[in-house]
């Protein structure tokens, strides 16, 4: 009987979490087809369609203190096509539009590159891949959605490890389910596990890590059972899936979200990333973890740890001064490690604690910063 | 130990050049070939100029075997309907150096017909053959000359002389010379075509070595007015030429002999009768004003020497002292020297003046140079510190040289006459670019006058795009005195100029096809080396070419903009038939329609009305 109750239960959630999806799918379309209404509408009058856009230049992305991320300003510019210089994008945004609407609706999803040699089955010709993302990029901005709404992500380099089921939501996977602690090298993040439900999880905490060898490093140290964690790996600057996920952990599951890095600015920015957005994405919201917590490794764990270091490079040291520049690094952790970073104008990677020994990272560290994550 | 006499020997103008060939363009076989016929169809040209004929040349080259390879002899002939040259002329024209017609100061295409006489030596050096010259300056007769030039004595040898009747005037020379027509004949093609473009009024044509014809007929009937010869002016003229020019305003005093007692008896209207002195004097007051120079310095010296005719024929002068007043003679009769006082107030004291020491230097300027009235002449005396009076006869060495010197500094003389220019006009220029080119937009333009070192000179200039041009551009077509310059590009001050151009500024872009025609008339060009190809880059010159090939780029650059306007036009009709049905065909399927929206008569609206604005543009370049 109880058995039954459960399976009922259990059934009633995968409904409840199928009309979720169904519902976010219907929000997508209906969206896409009130644009394309309001083209069909103009020219059926006999008019020139146009559109506005929010404009992505520079002096239009302002931080957002409150939201704590990049946003645009109030800045548009109208899309016109009786405009010959704008023509031809404007036919090109339309078939992307077009071509999202398809994919949306048949569930199908496709990588950047994918979109670039589609487009030539209908004769709309784009110079090379970068001018056909930034024609995804202006959907985005025309929709505020993020391309993985629209079934369209970039190519996959990131992965996740730990204890958390999901259930798929994509054609011919819908309701199966799976538990990312199966596989021991861990499951690449993309388009099926963007979209997967997550149901549930032991995890108290999801660690991003920046490296692929640490990554591998920690499930064989057991850190996802030592320390009831999701291990991610971000592969560098952590794409926008991963962000996504990233945040759906954060907000779906409540958990606490804590980055480790690489001993030098670029790893600082990449927690920074994942905390408040990048300018590039100042068009989108709904990327970040604004709870996130870096943990480290920070510059003075370098001389704390009295870890072996390599000199910074001139673009070190010139990123250094351009980030004390961003309104996010003025004050806290941030500022303070931004300015040891520069005095020290050393660096030191993940790798480094090997010099105490192999596990001395997950031993020793690792156990004290998520301790001090605790205080941040 | 021996001496060594060391031994000078004059040579004469003919050896200089043979030695010295190569300064006048004849250093191999290509380049003698090419600068051959350039200085033969030249003075064709140059001749029917003067004469205002309207010219025929023909210009013909073959080899002599054409089986040989190059380089190897050919036979170059130059024919023209010109005034021809009298036939006692010919010997001295065609066999002697430094001899020419073209020594007054206009605008020419050759200087002195040195050139010519350089080819006829070079083909004699290279073949051993003989120049023959066919002439008619009388539409009866017709010379035929065969001549050889003989080096040492710079004098010609003629091995034949014949005549025929015929019926038309002028010139046929023809020379058997070394040359490379394999590495000459693209050249020599371009020099021909070249030349056709800047003489629209001549009819070239040209037989080459392989058995082509190329033919350039005449398309203006006009010939551009003639240039008229003019005295130089002050900034132009060095001291040798100051010299000159006081030797040529100096009478020598005449030989009084028979014949000359004659034509003073003669010029007074005496008979045979015997005059006494008074009676004599008194008649030669009366007819001063007729009187030739000569005859009034005779008069000048019997009044002096107070003798009749008869006693006059007893003496001989043997100096006349203006300084010290004095004139020595040597009487016959007594055999002995003798001389008298001379009134320095009496008339005929300053006739002699004039004579023995030149004029003044006042007369000297108003009279020997262009547009150099009595005030500035005056001016320049107290600016030169020199005596407006002063003889120019009595100048010493130093002082023609400050007097070169002030005429190059004064500052108030009159810029240089520009009547001696002999410019194309704007229209004929027109007219052979848009024959040669059948281009989309053409303009031209005639700056004023202006002028460089005391050297009058005139711009004319023409800019061409599209139609038949090809593309690369700007080709520029240089020009000096209507000859085309096709050699040594690079180092000459219209590339410079066309260089310096930012043609992006005037809508310009790529590869356009467009030229550029720039023309150069002077009485000098400032040619940077012996062999006439390229201008130096003198500051006036380069002035002026900046300013008409900014004037004309302004134009080029509104045609351009009206063209791209019509071009934009047609682009977004086509741009519009592209994209606006593909537009309405994703907005169909995005927005759930069956049915594609109604847009098809709004598309063609706009296309319509773009196409007509496209056409209206076009229309109003036609019209510019």
């Amino acid at each position: 009987m109880k058995l039954a109750t459960t399976k009922k239960q259990k059934e009633s959630k995968i409904k409840a979490r199928s009309k979720k999806a169904d519902d976010k799918q219907k929000t997508i379309l209906e969206m896409l087809k009130s644009h394309g209404a309001k083209i069909y509408d103009d020219l059926d009058n006999g008019q020139f369609p146009k559109f506005s856009i929010p404009s992505r230049s520079v002096s239009n992305i302002v931080y957002d203190k409150k939201l704590r991320q990049y946003i645009l300003g109030n800045n548009a510019a109208l899309r016109s096509s009786r405009n010959s210089a704008q023509l031809r994008s404007f036919t090109q945004l339309m078939w992307l539009a077009f071509f999202a609407n398809r994919l949306t609706n048949e569930r199908k999803s496709s990588t950047l590159r994918d979109v670039y040699y589609s487009s030539q089955a209908f004769a709309v010709e784009f110079e090379d891949q970068s001018e056909s993302d930034n024609i995804i990029v202006d959907l985005e901005a025309v929709t505020s959605r993020a391309r993985e709404d629209f079934h369209i992500f970039p190519e996959e380099r990131s992965s996740i490890f730990g204890d958390l089921n999901i259930e798929y939501t994509i054609p011919g996977y819908e309701g199966k389910t799976m538990n990312l602690a199966n596989h021991p090298d861990g499951y690449s993040i993309g388009p099926s596990l963007t979209t997967a439900e997550l149901v549930d999880t032991s995890a108290e905490i999801v660690i991003a890590i920046e490296k692929g060898g640490l990554f591998t490093r920690f499930v064989e140290e057991q850190v996802d059972k030592k320390f009831k964690s999701i291990i991610i790996n971000t592969g560098g600057q952590a794409p926008r899936s991963t962000r996504t996920l990233l945040k759906r952990l954060h907000d779906e599951m409540k958990l606490p979200v804590i980055c480790l890095t690489d001993g030098d600015v670029y790893g600082e920015h990449i927690a920074m990333v994942i905390k408040s957005g990048s300018a590039n994405a100042a068009h989108l919201r709904e990327l970040t973890v604004p709870d996130a917590k870096w943990v480290g490794v920070w510059a003075t764990d370098i001389e704390k740890y009295k870890l072996p270091t390599i000199p910074m490079t001139e673009s070190d040291i010139k990123r250094c001064y351009d980030l004390q520049k961003d309104p996010r690094y003025q004050d806290g952790i941030w500022k303070k490690e931004l300015d040891v970073f520069l005095r020290l104008k050393r660096k030191a990677e993940l790798e480094a604690f090997s010099k105490y020994g192999l596990t001395n990272i997950t031993d020793k560290y690792l156990p004290q910063k998520l301790e001090l994550a605790k205080s941040l | 130990m021996s001496s060594i006499k060391e031994k000078f020997n004059q040579i004469s103008p003919s050896e200089f050049f043979y030695s010295n060939r190569d300064l006048a363009g004849f250093s191999n076989p290509t380049r003698s070939l090419y600068t051959a016929v350039r200085e033969f169809v030249e003075n064709a040209l140059d001749a029917c100029d003067q004469k205002g004929i309207l010219p025929d040349v023909h210009l013909t080259i073959k080899a002599v075997d054409p089986d040989k390879p190059d380089p190897k002899p050919y036979i170059l002939t130059v024919k023209d309907n010109g005034p021809g040259i009298d036939a006692e002329h010919i010997p001295l024209a065609f066999g002697t150096v430094l001899y020419g017609s073209k020594f007054g100061l206009k605008q020419a295409r050759g200087m002195f017909g040195l050139g010519a006489t350089m080819a006829i030596l070079y083909g004699q050096i290279t073949t051993n053959k003989p120049v023959t010259v066919k002439s008619s300056s009388d539409a009866k007769i017709q010379n035929q000359f065969e001549i050889l030039l003989d080096i040492q004595k710079n004098k010609p040898v003629i091995v034949k002389h014949t005549t025929k009747e015929v019926t038309k005037k002028g010139l046929s020379v023809s020379i058997c010379l070394e040359g490379d027509y394999s590495k000459a004949g693209n050249k020599i093609r371009d020099y021909v075509y070249e030349t056709s473009l800047i003489t629209p009024y001549a009819s070239i044509t040209f037989d080459d070595p392989k058995g082509q014809k190329f033919s350039h007929p005449r398309f203006v009937k006009d010939i551009p007015p003639p240039p008229t010869i003019i005295r130089p002016h002050p900034h132009g003229i060095d001291v040798e030429r100051i010299r000159r020019m006081i030797v040529e305003s100096q009478f020598e005093i005449p030989t009084i002999d028979d014949a000359m007692i004659e034509k003073v008896r003669k010029d007074l209207g005496l008979s045979v009768k015997k005059l006494s002195f008074t009676s004599i004097m008194e008649k030669a007051k009366k007819k001063w004003k007729t009187l030739p120079r000569q005859v009034r310095v005779v008069i000048a010296l019997m009044s002096f020497l107070k003798m009749d005719f008869e006693k006059l024929n007893k003496i001989r002068i043997e100096d006349i002292d203006m300084p010290n007043k004095k004139l020595f003679y040597w009487d016959f009769g007594d055999s002995q020297s003798k001389s008298v006082d001379m009134d320095p107030e009496s008339q005929y004291y300053k006739q002699l003046t004039n004579t023995v020491q030149g004029e003044p230097l006042t007369t000297f300027l108003t009279k020997r140079f262009q547009r150099v009235g009595p005030t500035t002449a005056l001016k320049f005396a107290s600016f030169a510190k020199l005596k407006p009076e002063k003889r120019m006869g009595t100048l010493t060495n130093q002082e023609l040289v400050n007097l070169s010197d002030a005429l190059q500094k004064f500052d108030d003389f009159m810029a240089p006459d520009s009547s001696c220019l002999a410019p194309l006009g704007a229209e004929p220029l027109e007219k052979g670019i848009k024959k040669f080119f059948n281009p989309d937009f053409v303009a031209v333009v005639q700056r004023p006058a202006s002028a460089y070192s005391g050297f009058p000179f005139i711009i004319e200039m023409g800019i061409a795009y599209g139609g038949d041009i090809k593309t690369g551009g700007p080709h520029v077509y240089r020009y000096a005195n209507r000859i085309p310059l096709l050699y040594d590009e690079g180092s000459d001050v219209v590339i410079k100029v066309v260089n310096d151009t930012d043609w992006g500024r005037y809508k310009v872009k790529g590869e356009p096809p467009f030229i550029i025609v720039s023309h150069i008339c002077s009485t000098r060009i400032p040619y940077k080396t012996a062999g006439k190809e390229n201008v130096a880059d003198r500051q006036e010159i380069e002035r002026e070419l900046r300013l008409a090939l900014q004037f004309l780029s302004r134009k080029l650059s509104s045609f351009m903009s009206k063209r791209g306007q019509a071009e934009m036009a047609k682009k977004r009709a086509n741009l519009y038939a592209k994209y606006i049905p593909m537009i309405a065909e994703f907005c169909t399927e995005l927005s759930g329609k069956k049915k594609e929206p109604n847009y098809k008569k709004m598309l063609e609206t706009e296309i319509a009305s773009e196409t007509k604005k496209a056409v209206k543009e076009e229309n109003e370049i036609g019209n510019n």
